[in-house]
């Protein structure tokens, strides 16, 4: 059940300090609230290829306490695949405890699971793989230099979408995979962010009920970055917790088919509260177009906030 | 300064090599990201659009190379850019490149593997690069340019090769001429390549025959007659295209056989070996694909003896023992893994070849 803070607090530290990620980085506050999450359970985790990757095992060094494989960007469902038909195998021929519950782990971010990863993900909910997939989603490819991907904002300027005098930044809207990961119907799908407290709970307890759960688990979340939003560092919390508010990135699970929201604002905030404190949205507050893209973003959230709250029965 | 180029500016490799492609024809690019290439998708995303072209970001680069195969079935000579593992990534889609006989040009920023390896400069896709292209008989051509000026030049150049041919050009470059900044010549813009070829699928029959762009050819004899095809058009670009450069000594002991980076490092140490006794030439293949090999024989039998330098653990060696054919000795001096070669080690590597050989 539902550890609180001081019980979570008392949780094995998987990844370390001494990680090489930017200040403010929402990653490594995600990952270490996750696999607090993975309790007593012995922890195996499979990273793609990106920021948490290279940031966290500079040679010789490694923040992690656990046993880590490192694969190609678009290979964690896959691997973590691998890694549990073994484990299942283990258990058949009495090689390991056969009660005893493994976290199996997948990290990839939103290049390597919206984009380049998204069939070895596909893959792995269908083989029905018990294990979970964290996709730190920043919202574009950090790691080499902020290009877009299928997660990026329509709007935001990226170094392959860049917003100019005539084309404003990404000229389509993002890919909505947590909902194309809750049509594989698996047992557990949510949409998260480490939202400052009180939200933050969301985050791990969805965690919880993804490692409890038998069969394969995907986490979306949120990871709101520095250096490609052009944020404070000192407010990653706070603007995970705008994005749930404008309800452009709700809180949301997927409970055995059971759609639920996590969080429902007491007032829906418009997008401007969100977009504004991030440099990738400035040129949406300057120009001619700028009031018509805002308004197209606007329009969007609306209809997927909608499309939302109809699948929760909450409409 | 021709009437054909703007003034020098200070670009790094992949900006040049970006520029020089849309000087060069290019208006349909094909991206994705992996460092330390970024800022050739960058550079198109941002400047395409400004001379009518397209820029697309593929998911991955197995999409990127397949919309290049659509985009060259369609008529253009299109382009994509990676970094080694995305070019492994790519393989299969330059099997089916070469299948379908469509051009395009294909720039690698060789890091240092295998694996995901690391960013930095290596010379370990040699193989890859004029071996490779997948399963099949198919090749590249491939051009290794040792400075921004020539990475902006055969980059330019490679349109029209391709076109020329109707076979994929690869641009092979590493992390440390693709991050270098050096000033460089830009061509003008104006030139586009032509979309009616004769392979094109695109705009209707208009009068024509049916053209069907495919690489399935159940029948032996008909996939063999392709293969002919394909191999005719790789003979005439060697008979073409061979191409070379030669510095230093002109009654040379050692020939020192290097490309690319690695050529600049080779300069020096023989500018320095020399000051020590040392009578060294260096001989840099541009041309890997067609490999000058008859130029390089005729070396092997006026020289003593011949170091290679890569950063590998020798792939070019290969193909510098098969042009030597026996005549004289090949020594290999190599790092691996995106380690460099430093000219004070070469040059003192020249000096005790010397000794040893008496």
């Amino acid at each position: 059940m539902a550890k609180n803070i001081k019980q979570l607090s008392h949780s094995p530290d998987r990844l370390t300090a001494g990680h090489r990620l930017c200040p403010g980085c929402a990653e490594p506050m995600i990952v270490r609230q996750v696999l607090m999450a993975a309790g007593d359970r012995p922890v195996i985790a499979a990273n793609a290829t990106g920021c948490l990757e290279v940031s966290s095992t500079i040679f010789p060094y490694t923040a992690w306490n656990i046993p880590w494989i490192h694969l190609a960007f678009e290979n964690a469902g896959a691997t973590i695949s691998g890694v549990e038909a073994m484990y299942q195998q283990w258990r058949k021929q009495g090689k390991i405890d056969p009660v005893q519950r493994y976290a199996l782990v997948a990290f990839g971010g939103d290049g390597g699971t919206y984009d380049i990863g998204l069939q070895s993900l596909s893959g792995m909910a269908e083989r029905w793989h018990d294990c979970v997939y964290v996709c730190l989603n920043n919202e574009a490819y950090m790691n080499t230099g902020v290009q877009r991907s299928s997660a990026t904002l329509y709007g935001a300027n990226t170094t392959t979408s860049p917003a100019g005098r005539v084309i404003p930044g990404k000229s389509v809207h993002r890919k909505d995979l947590t909902m194309v990961m809750a049509a594989h119907d698996i047992p557990y799908v949510a949409q998260v962010a480490p939202a400052s407290p009180p939200h933050w709970r969301h985050l791990v307890n969805a965690a919880e009920k993804a490692f409890d759960y038998e069969g394969p688990a995907f986490l979306n979340v949120l990871s709101p970055c520095p250096l490609g939003w052009i944020c404070d560092a000192s407010k990653t919390p706070e603007l995970a917790k705008l994005a749930a508010d404008t309800c452009l990135w709700p809180m949301y699970e997927v409970d055995h088919g059971e759609w639920k929201l996590l969080y429902r604002p007491k007032e829906k905030l418009p997008i401007e509260v969100y977009l504004e404190p991030q440099g990738r949205f400035r040129h949406l507050f300057r120009g001619e177009k700028a009031e018509e893209i805002r308004r197209r973003i606007q329009e969007w959230v609306d209809y997927k906030w909608e499309q939302l709250l109809r699948l929760c029965g909450d409409a | 300064m021709s009437e054909s180029t703007r003034e020098a500016v200070l670009l790094k490799g992949n900006e040049a090599c970006a520029e020089g492609a849309i000087a060069g024809g290019c208006r349909y690019f094909f991206g994705y990201p992996i460092t330390p290439q970024n800022q050739i998708p960058e550079y198109m995303a941002r400047h395409l659009p400004e001379v009518g072209g397209v820029y697309l970001q593929a998911e991955s680069e197995v999409a990127a190379i397949n919309m290049v195969i659509g985009a060259a079935a369609a008529g253009t000579i299109p382009m994509t850019s990676s970094s080694s593992p995305g070019i492994s990534l790519m393989q299969e889609g330059l099997s089916y490149l070469v299948g379908c006989e469509l051009p395009c040009v294909l720039v690698n920023m060789v890091r240092g593997g295998p694996g995901l390896g690391n960013i930095a400069p290596a010379q370990s896709d040699y193989w890859m690069s004029t071996r490779g292209l997948g399963h099949g008989d198919g090749r590249s051509l491939v051009f290794a340019p040792y400075s921004v000026q020539e990475i902006h030049d055969w980059t330019a150049e490679a349109f029209d090769i391709a076109a020329r041919y109707r076979l994929p050009v690869t641009i092979l470059g590493d992390a440390a001429l693709a991050q270098v900044a050096e000033p460089c010549q830009v061509r003008l813009r104006g030139k586009t390549v032509a979309l009616e070829h004769e392979w094109a699928v695109g705009g209707g029959l208009q009068g024509r025959e049916r053209r069907i762009v495919n690489s399935l050819w159940v029948q032996p004899d008909v996939m063999e007659q392709v293969n002919l095809r394909i191999a005719e058009r790789l003979k005439q670009a060697s008979a073409d295209l061979t191409l070379w450069q030669e510095t230093g000594s002109a009654e040379p002991a050692i020939l020192v056989c290097a490309y690319g980076v690695t050529a600049r490092v080779a300069e020096t140490a023989i500018e320095w070996a020399a000051e020590r006794g040392v009578a060294a030439r260096l001989f840099r293949p541009i041309s890997l694909v067609p490999f000058p090999y008859a130029p390089l024989g005729e070396w092997a039998g006026r020289v003593r003896k011949i170091l290679v330098l890569e950063l590998s653990l020798g792939q070019m060696i290969e193909d510098v023992r098969l042009a030597a054919a026996g005549r004289c000795e090949v020594e290999f001096f190599g790092r691996a893994g995106g380690q460099l070669l430093y000219p004070e080690e070469v040059a003192d590597r020249l000096v005790a070849m010397m000794a040893t050989q008496g």
